[in-house]
């Protein structure tokens, strides 16, 4: 395949010489492709999408011309999505084409190495949280926590139609939440923070027989470590709604297990293994207990036996599932995030148990440790909130936050504006070396 | 014809193992963490490979697994198309690789590279705005089934029922539900297409949208889409495509032209982006310039020779949590402006011409057509199932089986424009292979995979869904 | 292909029997219903104690190829539930008329039985 002749000799991934086409054709019984289109005349296209041939070379120059804009920031940026180290040999192993071009598992047989890869991916969730039944993804946090929200409509000894949100909670994520909740008519509420934490006696007090779900994260979105799981699942209870509890798969191999404080669902994004920064690609962890197996939204993948008695994995328990249930699906959701699920299983596994846990207690030391410094700045206050911190913190700056985001810019550093006199800042392993220029970058703007 | 997939070997074999993730657990106690006991775990169990054993038991996996790079791979409905390997180069730059809460203002080469991909999806579906937001076909759907209901909101005529032909995607019946809808199916008429009469019954004041996929599931077009449009319209319902069966007519026709007033694109069919095992993919919506105010927020707009987000007058909100399945529109933009105009309308000739060509070799009868770019054959009196286990022995993917109903014992067969002439021969000596064998041959099939044919009943009736459902049974 | 249809049974259209015996009644689906189905996989039945109404759905039965609602033939109170479907679905398959029966109620109007199908009717039905 040359670089030269793109533009006239149609889609190089069509293999045909023009010898076989014409063989082909003739075969048909036809002269001309164009004979095989059985379209109207009123509603043919005939003219052109304007869009030029490029070689790959030029393609790909392309993308570097148009990406080259972005500007080279470090980033101290979370809120959900968070940059950990990815060893090459994820990416090498799951970009083998048996992975990444194969499709779902509907013939088990030649599919066995994907399956049993969910299948692993599925067992480290149901680890990490204590609950019974993890599904092989939704495609982000916040999909997976509307799909929670519609969970909790569909198991039978849950009633009413409210939900109720943390007050600190990503807009992104609030919104889509809205979305799902627009369909089966469900009333979306935030109750209030008290210094980062679940404010629980204003929670019992809004919470009623018409709650259907309380929502709780840990660590916050402002990156605290919630102290008082518990007692919001005990409120929870108390009404007979479900405990919907966010989180991610790097907190949660320290942090308390989400079933020990009485976690009905467990959602979040799983790609803080696996992926790294990505524009807030992600993938929706959905976890629950057994006895709501068969409201599960999603694929499932279990284990079985094959004609030779031999262990063999298959996607089971179908008829939830669009394709066989249409309107009475448990969710409409048909392509997921398998493929992220695959990398976060191997990022998982790469760590190990030890590696996973030092990388969580880091995210704690390195939070904290970052605060302090920042702390000691002129003109700023870190943290904000009182409390252990994971990853990232909230800092009150004396001067405007939008300014000191637009200096820090200027200078190669990236965080986050919450009001007027907040910012936000994470870090990981990876800003790791940068920590040192960022604070003396900031020295510079705050005060 | 020979084939042989990869396998664990058998227990008693002494032949090596590579290793089963399972076996490698180990149990590490959580204790003098920064973090005071009562807020952490007491342990953690996972797989502890080293990183060579974690290479030989991911490569091994994937040898027991089957993907268009494989082989042929005629899954009807699914377009698994030869996926592009710059692509994959495209979508890890590490200059793209940014954060999604950045300003706008040091991101203009991702805003700038979404504004050219939604120009460009728009030219193909002859639609007038398009949001790259949904991160999956199904999202699309919502996204577009949400839009037309805060458009109907907007009107304030509110609106409770989405009507969807009895062949369409399960996805659309199950979209229609989610957004609080009540489905009405339209029976197909007997050529497989709509039914003008009965569609005409089915439509009413409470209609919200058709949902309707052209060509539809069959392979066929709908001609009376002029007509179809104008009772749907009339109703005062909106026009929904699912984008699924695009590749059949890139630069033939557009849903923008045909009268669909909202559509959603499968890039991961269409636009050659990988799979990937089920997911991710991505689910782009255009609507027409009426319903542009309604897109998801945030949107992409150009402004003083650079790009800003806004949010649409009337937007629906958001279907993300961010800005979509981001890697995957890097690749879509490599794909489509890699083709071009004459790449994207060879894909489409060569997809149909192999459809048409494939279906002449095989012995199974085809009762629909013309079709397009995908036939529906009858295995039938054979159990297409079955006949369907069989072709794995065969080296090849079967096609989707036993759907669309309206064919008995269906075939649904889509071999892309990926496949050459003499794999297409290949192909269909493998269709002929199968049809010639007997009943009792299909139904102890596979032999030559890494599993024998799995039991599925025993899955569905005890559930073991993870490393400790298998151990709490030992 | 042919299916038993007890003759001291009856049916709804929806593929239930009902077996009377003085106040109650036991209710099952009929071996049509489950050859439809496939290989059942799962069953969800109403608790003790709860009311049933004649043609409204009170459980689910499921296979992997599909899942089905299955209505009340007669209205009345649930006085037992065949527990061991909950272990063994497939006593649904193997027993339809027999093991694989599914609740007792109370029955709470004989008179409803009257507006059920009888065997020959049901037999015709499902030819």
């Amino acid at each position: 395949m040359s670089e030269s002749d793109v533009s006239t000799t149609g889609s190089p991934y069509a293999p045909h010489t023009p010898a076989e086409t014409a063989a082909m054709l003739e075969a048909l019984g036809v002269d001309d492709v164009e004979a095989l289109f059985d379209v109207p005349d009123a509603v043919a296209f005939d003219g052109d999408f304007g869009i030029d041939a490029r070689g790959e070379r030029e393609t790909r120059r392309e993308a570097a011309r148009l990406l080259r804009r972005n500007d080279d920031l470090t980033e101290f940026l979370g809120r959900g999505h968070y940059d950990h180290y990815v060893p090459s040999v994820v990416d090498d192993l799951s970009k083998r084409s048996e992975f990444l071009t194969s499709y779902t598992q509907y013939q088990p047989e030649i599919a066995q190495g994907f399956l049993q890869a969910l299948f692993e991916y599925q067992s480290m969730l149901v680890e990490l949280t204590g609950l019974g039944v993890a599904n092989c993804s939704m495609y982000d946090a916040a999909t997976a926590l509307g799909e929670a929200a519609t969970l909790s409509q569909r198991v039978r000894s849950v009633s009413g139609d409210r939900i109720l949100v943390p007050e600190h909670l990503r807009d992104g994520k609030h919104a889509v939440l809205e979305n799902y909740a627009d369909g089966p008519d469900l009333s979306v509420e935030s109750y209030p923070m008290d210094d980062g934490q679940a404010d629980v006696a204003a929670l019992a007090e809004m919470a009623d027989e018409d709650v259907a779900m309380v929502y709780a994260e840990t660590p916050s979105v402002r990156g605290v470590v919630a102290e008082n799981l518990a007692s919001v699942g005990d409120v929870t209870d108390d009404h007979d709604a479900l405990f919907c509890l966010g989180s991610d798969p790097v907190a949660l191999a320290l942090l308390e297990r989400p079933a020990d404080v009485g976690a009905d669902v467990v959602v979040g994004d799983a790609a803080s293994l696996g992926i790294g920064t990505a524009y807030g690609f992600g993938l929706g962890m959905f976890v629950t207990r057994e006895e709501y197996l068969r409201q599960v939204p999603g694929r499932l993948v279990g284990a079985s036996e094959d004609a030779n008695d031999r262990r063999a994995y298959t996607l089971t328990l179908q008829t939830r599932e669009q394709h066989i249930r249409k309107e009475r699906a448990t969710s409409n959701i048909c392509t997921n995030q398998a493929w992220v699920a695959l990398r976060t299983a191997m990022h998982a596994a790469w760590l190990g148990p030890q590696g996973l846990v030092d990388l969580a207690e880091e995210c704690v030391t390195r939070a904290e440790g970052l605060a302090t410094r920042l702390d000691e700045v002129v003109g700023l206050q870190a943290p904000v909130h009182d409390g252990h911190h994971f990853r990232e913190f909230v800092v009150r700056t004396d001067q405007p936050a939008r300014a000191v985001v637009e200096d820090l810019a200027a200078r190669g550093y990236a965080v986050h504006a919450v009001d007027e006199h907040l910012l936000q800042v994470c870090t990981t392993e990876v800003t790791a070396d940068e920590e040192a220029a960022f604070v003396e970058a900031m020295a510079e703007v705050a005060r | 014809m020979k084939y042989d997939q990869a396998r664990w070997t058998d227990d008693d074999d002494e032949r090596y193992e590579p290793l089963l993730s399972e076996k490698a657990n180990r149990e590490v106690a959580v204790e003098d963490s920064p973090l005071p006991d009562d807020l952490t775990r007491d342990s953690l169990e996972l797989p502890d490979p080293a990183e060579p054993e974690l290479a030989r038991h991911y490569t091994r996996l994937s040898q027991m697994n089957y993907g268009v790079e494989s082989g042929p791979f005629p899954l009807g409905s699914c377009t698994m198309k030869y996926n592009p390997s710059f692509t994959e180069d495209i979508s890890r730059r590490a200059d793209a690789a940014v954060h999604p809460d950045r300003p706008d203002s040091t991101v203009q080469g991702t805003l700038a590279l979404c504004h050219r991909l939604q120009d460009y999806l728009g030219r193909i579906g002859g639609m007038d705005a398009v949001t790259l937001q949904p991160p999956a076909g199904a999202a699309g759907e919502f996204t577009g089934i949400q839009i037309a209901k805060a458009y109907h909101q907007h009107n304030d005529d509110e609106r409770s029922e989405v009507v969807i032909p009895d062949s369409a995607h399960g996805t659309n019946f199950a979209t229609a539900a989610m957004a609080g809808y009540d489905v009405v199916e339209l029976p197909s008429g007997e050529d497989g297409r709509v039914d003008i009469e009965a569609l005409e019954a089915a439509v009413s004041e409470e209609t919200a949208a058709l949902m309707l996929t052209n060509p539809n599931t069959l392979g066929l077009f709908e001609r009376d889409i002029e007509a179809i449009a104008d009772v749907v319209h009339d109703a005062g319902g909106l026009l929904y495509y699912d984008g699924a069966n695009l590749n059949a007519l890139l630069g033939r026709a557009r849903p923008g032209d045909m009268g669909f007033d909202v559509m959603h694109y499968n890039v991961h069919k269409t636009f050659a982006t990988p799979h990937g095992g089920g997911g991710p993919g991505a689910g782009p919506v255009g609507v027409t310039e009426d319903l542009a105010g309604f897109l998801p927020d945030p949107h992409v707009r150009s402004k003083d020779g650079g790009f800003e987000y806004y949010t649409p007058d009337h937007s629906v909100g958001k279907v993300h949590g961010y800005y979509g399945n981001w890697p995957v529109l890097l690749k879509t933009f490599a794909y489509v402006t890699r083709l071009g105009d004459a790449g994207l309308i060879d894909a489409s000739a060569k997809a149909v011409l192999n459809a048409n060509y494939l279906a002449e070799q095989i012995p199974y009868e085809v009762p629909f057509g013309p079709f397009h770019h995908e036939f529906v054959a009858s295995a039938s009196p054979q159990d297409a199932a079955d006949a369907a286990k069989r072709m794995l022995d065969h080296g090849v993917h079967p096609p989707t089986t036993k759907w669309p109903e309206i064919v008995d014992e269906a075939l649904m067969t889509e071999p892309t424009e990926g496949e050459s002439k003499r794999s297409l021969d290949q192909l269909a000596a493998a269709f002929e292979a199968v049809h010639g064998e007997d009943d009792e041959t299909l139904a102890s099939a596979p032999e030559r995979t890494a599993a024998g044919r799995i039991d599925q009943v025993e899955a569905a009736r005890t559930p073991r869904l993870s490393w400790q459902a298998l151990d709490s049974e030992t | 292909m042919s299916f038993d249809v007890p003759d001291d049974l009856r049916y709804l259209e929806s593929h239930e029997w009902v077996r009377v015996d003085d106040a109650t009644a036991r209710v099952g689906i009929t071996d049509f219903a489950q050859d439809e189905l496939g290989d059942v996989v799962f069953v969800e039945l109403p608790d003790d104690g709860e009311e049933l109404t004649a043609g409204e759905e009170f459980g689910v039965v499921e296979s992997i190829k599909a899942v089905s609602d299955v209505y009340a033939p007669v209205s009345g109170t649930v006085t037992a539930v065949n527990d061991a479907l909950f272990d063994e679905p497939e006593l649904v398959n193997e027993d339809p008329f027999g093991e694989g029966w599914m609740l007792e109620v109370e029955l709470a109007d004989a008179g409803e039985l009257d507006d059920l199908l009888s065997p020959e009717e049901y037999g015709d039905q499902i030819a």
